[in-house]
């Protein structure tokens, strides 16, 4: 599939509006049904044929993070799995590798892949710790944040450089970088035994440290999810009104505003679950993790980017044919180096949370870079983004690394013993494969030629 | 560069022999020069050729082995002392194997990331297997279970890509986190060591790794073996003069023998010397008898053999391979199974190496992949596939071993030797695509 072109003319589009014929059903299957559909009904019709066509988006990693959530909450002791206090808790352990999933997404939908995200995140985690250090550099935590993302920012460009320009395959130059980045965080770090720790007596450590700690009061939260609501639901609005004074396709009206009770639904529920006392009854601990929309906002910005916007629509013409995008006149060298950059810059934003998730203290044991890449990669794949470019969203990341982190609690919340280790490696690998195996057919399924 | 057709008719080869023209350059950089030059000075020239037109062979690594051997000899006078080379050596052998693994799967164009777990899971597998209080297996039969179920997964792996057309890269990276579960899982939890020499079979599993030959044996080992491949090549070369085929120069048969014959002295000079503090430790290390018969079965399989052929074939078009009948996946799947097996053999060298394997061991098994990678890269294996020796393996993997000896020796941490190492297979890497991009006819 190649990118959602955010206008498509009326009259291209109305090929697919009438009756689906044979005929129409291929195209039908490589276009959004927003754009394809005058009705609701059209609309889940058109979606139906995409599912089967084997373009079926979010679908199979929602059905299993369902099926995650019920097996769990069926097999934990005392039915532990979807108490509040651990949905919170696994949003936290998810959001890293939601956070690199996304980052990783980049340059999947390129058709190459970055190894070194692991050790690249948590760089930029210990580079913006070590920043904000009193004594020390003692840097605003805005300035430490944004430096380690330049800092990242600029070995992704370098890695990309070796990629895009010398040809070096990616998933060499990023192993090579993966070795040298694992090496060189433990020497920023000052020695294997050394920590770095952020002090939250002092409120500019502390506002790191709150990124993932830190919790917004529940009436906050009903005030931020009403206006978020109604400021989606107004942009929606008007975007469909500007569309049909200018004569282009809109999304039908009810699929519109089904989406936007969606939101409110989910988001109430989201309010609701961390409105709940998760701490004693003697210190009560409520409201919403501040990562919550930290997340959502990199989600929106990640998707903005990526649909609506010209560089995200090279990114899927390079993926989905990169010697067609050359003749059309687009720069693969730039693109791609822009695209393992930006990599990098979110994989460290997604080391700092790492981070502020550990308490807000970093050590050469906090995460195994490795370990963080693999998780990261069947996140990705697990979420529906494609191994072959062209093919995912940002959205696909974070579902993934939510059922990633989701299976690494619930296993841990078993009470396994011994095997509790070991199923933590074997869960997301069998995943992973059954993932990619899923992806080959499917596209095999959807006429796409795979080669020799 | 497509396998060496070792038996090529005169008249096609004759074309090369002529003083070399400007036009047959570029014919003659493809064809190894022992097949179109007569004598040992035309034999140099056509080495030359080839080397000016990038297929430089292990002519890189050779120098780069140099290098790192005068910087650190420099650096630390300990560096070549008979001991430390032993030692090198002895921390070269799990990369050495693991590259000869790696080279069956990047000789296809694919990559296998497991090997380093697929020994991880071997290690554990046998010595489980050997410990009397719990399978109490006689050490043979424990080593070939333990190579058969390293070749199984292989095997599996094997399969999901050739059959199922799974990307390698990912299939091997699902492949070694359920594999990093299973060795903890047969690990059961808590250490396994075979160092009790009371009883036998940890003894003889102990002394793989750590054993060597007397000093006399290993001179009566050097003269057979140096007696029968002299033989061997001096018989082939006169069976194909006699049948009118291509031959290597005489003078060349004749140096080739030489050379096996003073770096097999050097070897065994160097091994008996005294290597303990205390008391005795001489001899050739069995390590390095099992390390070149590896090497051997290898080289043959790749460059003497219809499936070497088929590999070297897939791997420069697989498209081209399979329009010329060859069957793709089984040929695949069989290059998998034999990277499983060597990273068995690999496996029981290490635990052997090891002695007691521990949770923490395990995990750290899983970053022996990137150096059999960046051995086998080093050594003047291409990642594109089609190109590539076993040799390169040994070679890329003396590099690695080098430069963590070295520098471990100068008291470098190891943090800065892992930079080091990258550094170095990014260069590799990087030398690897340039190269490729300056020889002719490659795209």
């Amino acid at each position: 599939m190649t990118a959602d072109p955010g206008e498509t003319p009326a009259g291209t589009a109305d090929a697919g509006t009438g009756d689906l014929t044979i005929d129409a059903k291929v195209a039908a299957a490589d276009v959004p049904p927003a754009i394809l559909a005058q009705s609701l009904g059209e609309y889940v019709r058109v979606w139906w044929l995409r599912v089967r066509s084997g373009n079926s988006g979010v679908l199979p990693v929602v059905l299993a993070i369902v099926v995650v959530a019920v097996v769990f909450e069926i097999i934990t002791p005392e039915h532990a799995f979807l108490r509040p206090s651990n949905l919170v808790y696994i949003f936290g352990l998810s959001t890293v590798y939601m956070v690199l999933a996304m980052a990783e997404t980049l340059v999947l939908l390129l058709a190459e892949v970055d190894l070194s995200v692991g050790a690249v995140a948590l760089i930029g985690g210990v580079i913006a710790f070590k920043l904000v250090q009193q004594p020390g550099p003692n840097w605003p935590w805005w300035a430490a944040v944004l430096a380690a993302l330049a800092i990242c920012g600029g070995i992704g460009a370098l890695q990309g450089t070796l990629i895009a320009v010398f040809r070096v395959p990616s998933f060499v130059a990023t192993l090579g970088g993966f070795l040298l980045f694992s090496g060189v965080i433990v020497i920023i770090l000052g020695g294997a035994d050394s920590t770095v720790s952020l002090n939250t007596s002092v409120p500019n450590q502390n506002f790191i440290y709150d990124m993932v700690q830190g919790l917004i009061a529940p009436v906050v939260g009903w005030i931020i999810l009403a206006v978020v609501v109604v400021a989606a639901g107004t942009a929606q609005w008007l975007r469909s009104a500007r569309r049909r004074r200018r004569g282009l396709v809109t999304p039908p009206l009810s699929l519109t505003a089904i989406k936007l009770v969606l939101v409110a639904i989910f988001g109430a529920a989201v309010v609701i679950i961390c409105s709940v006392n998760r701490g004693s009854s003697l210190r009560s601990v409520t409201g919403i993790p501040w990562v919550i929309p930290i997340v959502l906002v990199l989600l929106g910005v990640w998707t903005f980017v990526l649909q609506r916007t010209r560089f995200g629509r090279y990114i899927y013409a390079i993926g989905g044919n990169p010697e067609a995008t050359r003749r059309a006149g687009v720069s693969l060298a730039a693109i791609r180096i822009w695209a393992f950059a930006l990599c990098s810059a979110t994989a460290a934003l997604g080391g700092i949370l790492l981070g502020s998730f550990f308490y807000g203290e970093y050590s050469s044991n906090t995460a195994d870079p490795g370990q963080l890449v693999l998780y990261t990669v069947a996140a990705a794949v697990i979420g529906g983004v494609s191994l072959f470019g062209g093919r995912g969203k940002a959205i696909h990341g974070v579902l993934g690394g939510l059922l990633i982190g989701g299976i690494a609690y619930g296993v841990s919340l078993l009470n396994l013993g011994s095997l509790s280790t070991p199923l933590t490696y074997i869960l997301p690998g069998g995943v992973l494969l059954i993932a990619v195996l899923i992806d080959v057919l499917s596209r095999r399924g959807a006429g796409a030629v795979t080669g020799v | 560069m497509t396998a060496d057709p070792s038996e090529t008719p005169v008249a096609t080869a004759d074309a090369g022999t002529e003083d070399l023209t400007l036009d047959e350059t570029v014919a003659a950089a493809d064809v190894p020069p022992e097949l179109v030059a007569k004598s040992l000075g035309q034999y140099l020239r056509a080495s030359l050729l080839q080397v000016r037109s990038g297929n430089s062979g292990v002519l890189p690594v050779i120098l780069g082995l140099v290098v790192v051997a005068i910087a650190f000899q420099i650096a630390n006078s300990k560096f070549l002392s008979a001991q430390n080379l032993v030692n090198l050596f002895e921390q070269s052998t799990v990369y050495m194997l693991l590259a000869m693994a790696e080279i069956f799967a990047l000789l296809l164009g694919e990559i296998d990331l497991s090997v380093g777990l697929v020994m991880g899971l071997g290690s554990v597998v046998v010595a489980e297997l050997v410990q009397p209080s719990g399978a109490n297996w006689p050490w043979w039969a424990a080593i070939t279970v333990t190579l058969l179920a390293c070749a199984a997964v292989g095997f599996i792996q094997g399969t999901l890509v050739a059959r199922l057309k799974m990307p390698s890269f990912i299939v091997t990276l699902g492949g070694l986190l359920i594999l990093e579960g299973v060795a903890i899982i047969v690990l059961g939890g808590s250490l396994v060591g075979i160092g009790n020499s009371q009883y036998s079979n940890e003894a003889a599993l102990y002394d793989i790794f750590w054993g060597s030959f007397s000093p006399v044996v290993g001179w009566i080992m050097l003269a057979v073996l140096v007696g029968g491949a002299g033989t061997g090549l001096w018989l082939r070369d006169a069976r194909k003069r006699r049948r009118g085929l291509v031959a290597a120069p005489r003078g060349f048969t004749a140096m080739k023998i030489v050379l096996i014959a003073v770096a097999g002295s050097g070897v065994v000079a160097v091994c008996n010397v005294n290597r303990a503090h205390f008391g005795t430790i001489e001899g050739v290390p069995y390590i390095i008898p099992i390390v070149l018969i590896v090497l051997g079965a290898c080289t043959f399989l790749l460059q003497r053999t219809r499936f070497g052929r088929y590999v070297y074939a897939i791997g420069g078009s697989a498209t081209a391979a399979q329009r010329a009948g060859i069957r793709l996946t089984a040929v695949r799947t069989w290059c998998f199974i034999l990277a499983g097996l060597i990273s068995g053999i690999a496996g029981v060298l290490f635990a052997s190496w090891q002695v007691s394997l521990t949770t923490n061991i395990i995990k750290a098994s899983n970053s022996y992949v990137l150096l059999a990678v960046a051995a086998a890269v080093i050594g003047g294996t291409s990642l594109f596939g089609g190109r590539g020796k076993t040799i390169h393996g040994i070679l890329g993997g003396l590099v690695i071993g080098g430069i963590y000896n070295g520098l471990y020796l100068l008291g470098v941490s190891s943090q800065v030797i892992d930079v080091v190492v990258a550094g170095v297979l990014l260069a590799a890497a990087l030398i690897d695509v340039l190269s490729r991009r300056g020889a002719p006819g490659r795209a």
